[in-house]
This record gives structure tokens, sequence and C-alpha cells, in this order.
């Protein structure tokens, strides 16, 4: 009976994980069929042929490198310009005293909460008097809305763990304020700014309605309404091409957690998620 | 100097932390420039559009005072809407907690290769929604997807079901996909909490007599306790928010008994055109959000006081 127990929690936590990524698994097990076998009743649950041409085809015969590059630029430019406001503004929430600051913090925690759906309808009225419907400028402002509030407000958490004594020390030698924080904060919150940036471009990258709503031509779409379109307009669905491209969309997310998922936790740590 | 001695409450500010004050507004001015623009601004503009009647395509429009709102109290969309976000929230929100924590349970005990199984655990919250779409349906197809196959093989069913086509089986399907996307959240917080808890307390309530149940229930769940609080209004609020999802595996349908009210407000505002009613279903959709807001801001300044 001792020994037994731990074997059998290790089962049945296992077969529950194995359960839980099976859509995952199945994903790529899909992507890797041709399509013949696709079809077959009951089902091959292993491939009995593997093959890479979905992937040949969706890099060769799709606009897929298309909306990755634009996903690329999209999220990549998100994020640069979030992290930096975010950075500079959690340093001033956090550690400097005016008026209005609290109600500041306030504002910022309740815009993080704000459903996409109430923006959605001016900022799209917005972006055409502006003349930048179907930019990807349109699409940096807009994610913006969520991007902002959300950096912020973990920044700030981030921010807070830093302490105060260290800045202090720096000022009473005779550093400036941006000096101190430039040689003592900045490396201190770099952890956390690679974990804001990291969420901040996961976010992004996975963002659909606002590109659903601000952009309808093929040549500024990101993946997420890109690969969507494939859905829609194919006559009749070639399920293995869009499990290629799903798993080609999910690469980024891959790399991150296969380098860097420690940021990941932490960044949840502080998310205001603190028990 | 005079300042000084007629202003005695004043001078208790020192120059510099005057100017490091004046720093720390310079320092935040262009966050505050952003946050006006994208956010202040449209969310001002969706209350002043939700008393006009505005054509989508031409917005071409005019003042309709309460006409929208009028419309929201009598009609049936906005509370047929309400209905269909509250059973979303309850149910989706119920099994990610309960499989949340369950597992987060799971996943902190000694087992093999834990890291792996906490990453493989963690992946669909981090994943696109469209992937996560792609992929459900695709295992929902009723023809040759692998759920109702499975299902038959294990003898389960005898039919394949139409899972997101027809009523109880839709809500129940997005509730499912939204339940193994998000339920992710639920076990990182619940697991980082699970670690912080003082190893004594168990010991205390093993030399007590109490078996694996007992010290769950008092030991575990109340040390969980605010942070269970704090995930759960979090998550209602997204839940209740959820546009995507919904959108991406039903559309709100069959007809509209999936249609929460993110999609009634999309739904309005670009496929029956009507900006105007669009932006006042938005911003009674944002009066009913505020209740969980409130809870949820409430409970954060608690604790940073």
């Amino acid at each position: 009976m001792k020994l037994l127990r731990p074997v059998l929690l290790n089962v049945i936590t296992w077969a529950l994980v194995l359960l839980i990524s099976f859509p995952l698994i199945w994903m790529i097990v899909t992507s890797i069929k041709p399509q013949t076998e696709l079809f077959r009743i009951p089902p091959t649950w292993l491939p009995e042929t593997v093959t890479f041409e979905h992937y040949w085809r969706l890099l060769s015969e799709t606009s897929f490198l298309l909306y990755f590059r634009n996903s690329v630029v999209l999220a990549t430019t998100t994020t640069l310009f979030v992290v930096a406001l975010g950075t500079l503004g959690a340093y001033s929430l956090v550690r400097f005293t005016y008026r209005g600051r609290e109600t500041l913090a306030m504002l910022v925690l309740f815009t993080y909460l704000l459903p996409s759906v109430v923006l959605i309808i001016p900022l799209y009225l917005m972006m055409v008097s502006l003349g930048l419907s179907n930019t990807l400028f349109s699409l940096i402002l807009a994610h913006t809305t969520f991007a902002l509030p959300y950096a912020l407000w973990l920044l700030r958490s981030f921010m807070e763990g830093i302490p105060e004594d260290l800045e202090n020390a720096a000022l009473v030698d005779g550093a400036s304020r941006m000096g101190a924080f430039r040689d003592v904060i900045f490396p201190q919150l770099l952890p956390g700014i690679i974990s804001t940036a990291l969420f901040t471009f996961i976010l992004s990258w996975n963002e659909y309605l606002y590109a659903l709503v601000l952009v309808n031509s093929e040549a500024v779409a990101p993946l997420t309404t890109g690969v969507m379109s494939m859905l829609i307009s194919a006559f009749n669905i070639e399920w293995s091409l869009l499990m290629a491209a799903s798993v080609m969309m999910s690469i980024p997310l891959i790399v991150v957690f296969a380098f860097l998922q420690s940021y990941l936790t932490s960044g949840f740590g502080a998310g205001g998620v603190k028990g | 100097m005079t300042a000084i001695a007629t202003n005695i409450p004043k001078s208790a500010t020192p120059p510099l932390e005057r100017a490091y004050a004046r720093l720390g507004v310079l320092l935040i001015a262009p966050t505050i420039l952003v946050f006006s623009l994208v956010i202040v601004y449209p969310l001002l503009a969706a209350i002043y559009l939700s008393v006009f009647s505005i054509y989508t395509p031409t917005l071409q429009g005019g003042f309709v005072g309460a006409d929208n709102y009028i419309e929201l109290l009598t009609g049936k969309a906005f509370w047929n809407s309400l209905k269909v976000t509250l059973i979303w929230t309850v149910g989706t929100l119920t099994l990610q907690i309960v499989a949340g924590v369950g597992l987060a349970l799971l996943l902190h005990q000694n087992i093999w290769f834990r890291s792996l199984a906490r990453s493989l655990v963690l992946f669909p919250y981090f994943l696109s929604t469209v992937v996560a779409v792609l992929v459900w349906k695709w295992l929902f197809n009723d023809l040759y997807g692998a759920l109702n196959q499975g299902l038959m093989q294990l003898g389960i069913i005898d039919m394949p079901l139409d899972w997101l086509g027809s009523m109880p089986n839709a809500m129940i399907g997005v509730i499912l996909v939204g339940a193994w996307k998000f339920f992710p959240f639920v076990v990182i917080a619940v697991l980082a909490r699970l670690q912080t808890i003082p190893e004594n307390l168990y010991e205390a309530a093993r030399i007590d007599g109490a078996g694996p149940i007992a010290r769950f229930f008092d030991v575990t769940l109340p040390q969980l306790r605010s942070v269970l609080t704090v995930i759960i209004l979090l998550r209602a609020i997204w839940d209740f928010k959820e546009f995507d999802l919904l959108y991406l595996l039903t559309g709100g349908g069959p007809v509209t008994s999936t249609q929460t009210l993110s999609l009634l407000v999309y739904q309005e505002a670009f496929g029956l055109n009507q900006m105007g009613q669009a932006a006042a279903y938005s911003v009674g959709m944002m009066l009913v959000m505020l209740v969980f807001m409130v809870l949820y801001i409430r409970q954060t300044k608690e604790k940073n006081a």
C-alpha cells in the first residue's frame, strides 16, 4: 500500500495531463497525416504515413508567411512601445509622490478589466476618420488599449518588489533620480521587464477582435484573422493544412516555453493574483 | 523666502521633493497621453454614440435620445444575451476552478517529470484562441472528429453527436473549450500559493489525526481562500467579456443560443450595422460588469493597504 500510492498518484496525474494535452497532440498528428488518411473511420490514432507536404504547401501556396511577418511586426512593435512607456510609468507610479497618483493607479486597473467591445466602435470610427483603417499602425494603437494597462500593472508589481533602500543609497551617493533608475532600478527590474515583454508579445500575437474589425485587406492581416480566413474561404476544409498552420502559429510560444518559461511563471505571481 | 514664512504647510515640501514630483509627472505623462487617446476618449465616445442612431457603412445618423436604451430595456436581445453570458460564465468558471484546484493539488505532489507535466498543462492558456478553436472544431467534427469517434469506440455514444450546431450541445461545447483554455490560469495561481503554505501546519494536523481529506478542508482550503477570491473575480470578469472563443466556435449560434453580450455588441455594430444601438448595448454590458470590477478593485486595494 505504501509503495502503491505514489505509483497510483503518478498514473492518475499523467493520465489527466495527457488528456489535457490530447487536442495539441492531435493537432500535430493531423498536420503530418496525408489528406487521404484523415477521413478514415475509425481514425488512425497514430499516423500510418508521415508527411510534411502540408507544411510545404502552407509556406509555398498560401499567404501564411505574409501573415506571419505582419504578426511579428505587430507584436514586436506593440511590445517595445508598451514596455518602454510602462517601465517609465510604473517607476513614476511606485517611487514618486504627486497628486492624483492613487487615482491613476486605480484607473489603470479599471482599464485592464474593460471589455474590448466597448472601445472597438469608437476606435473603428477614429481609425476611419484618421484614414488609418487597414494599416498595421491602427492595430498597434488598438493593441495598446489592452497591452498598456496590462504591462503597467505587471511592471508596477515588479517595481514594488525592489527594495527602496537600494535607490536611496545611490541617491545619498550623489546619483540623480534618472541615474539611480538607470544604474540601480533597471538592472533589478530587468527580469520583470522580460516577463512583461513576453506576456505582451503573446497577448498581441493572439489578439483577434481588433484585427477582425480594423483590417480587411490581406496585405496587413495578422495570423489570427489570416488563418481564420483560410478556414472560411476554403470550399472543402483542409484540416491538415489548418493544423499545420496552427502548429506554425504556435512556434513563438513553443520557443518561449522551451527557454523562458520561468519568466512566464514569475509574471503570474506579479500579475495581481498574489495570494 | 516670504512664502515659507506665510505658508507653513507648503514649506514642508523641500525644493528637491517638488522637483521629484515634477519628474514623476513627466515620466507618467506619455502614458497618460496614450491612455487618453486610445482608452479614455473612446470610452467617452462610446457613451456619447449610444444616444445616436448611426448606420455603420455610411456613418450617417442622428440624435435619438434615450431610444437605444429603451430598446435595450424593453427588447429581448439584451436580456437574452445577458442570460446566455451568465450561463456561459458560471458554467465555464465552475469547471475552471474545480479542474484548476484539482490539478494544482496533483502537480504540487512529487510526481515523475513534474516540470514537463506542468508545462503541458499550462500550454493551452498561452495558445492563441484561433488555434484552440481550429483544433477543437476539428475534434468536434461530426463525422471524422476524434471526439465522436473516440466516444463511439469507448461505447459511450452509438451515433455521432452534433456538437456545435444544436442546443444544448453548443453551450456545453463552448463551456468545455473555455474551461480547457482558461483553467491553467487557476493552476498557476493556486500552485504558487500552495508552495507558500508552511509544512508545519500539515504536520500539526497529522499529529491531530487528520486524514488527507480533512487536511485539505482544514489546512489547504482556508489558506487558499484569499487567492481563490481574486482568481474567481478576475476570471469572472474575463469570461464575462470573452469574445474570440465564442465568436469563432459558434458565432453565437445556433440562432442566438450562445450569443453573449460581447457578441451581441459586435453583431449589432458590424452585422446589423446599427452602431448607436451597439454602443448602448456595450454601455449596458459595462454597467453589469462594473459590479465585479468594483469588487475586484476593492479586494486589490485591501491587499495593498
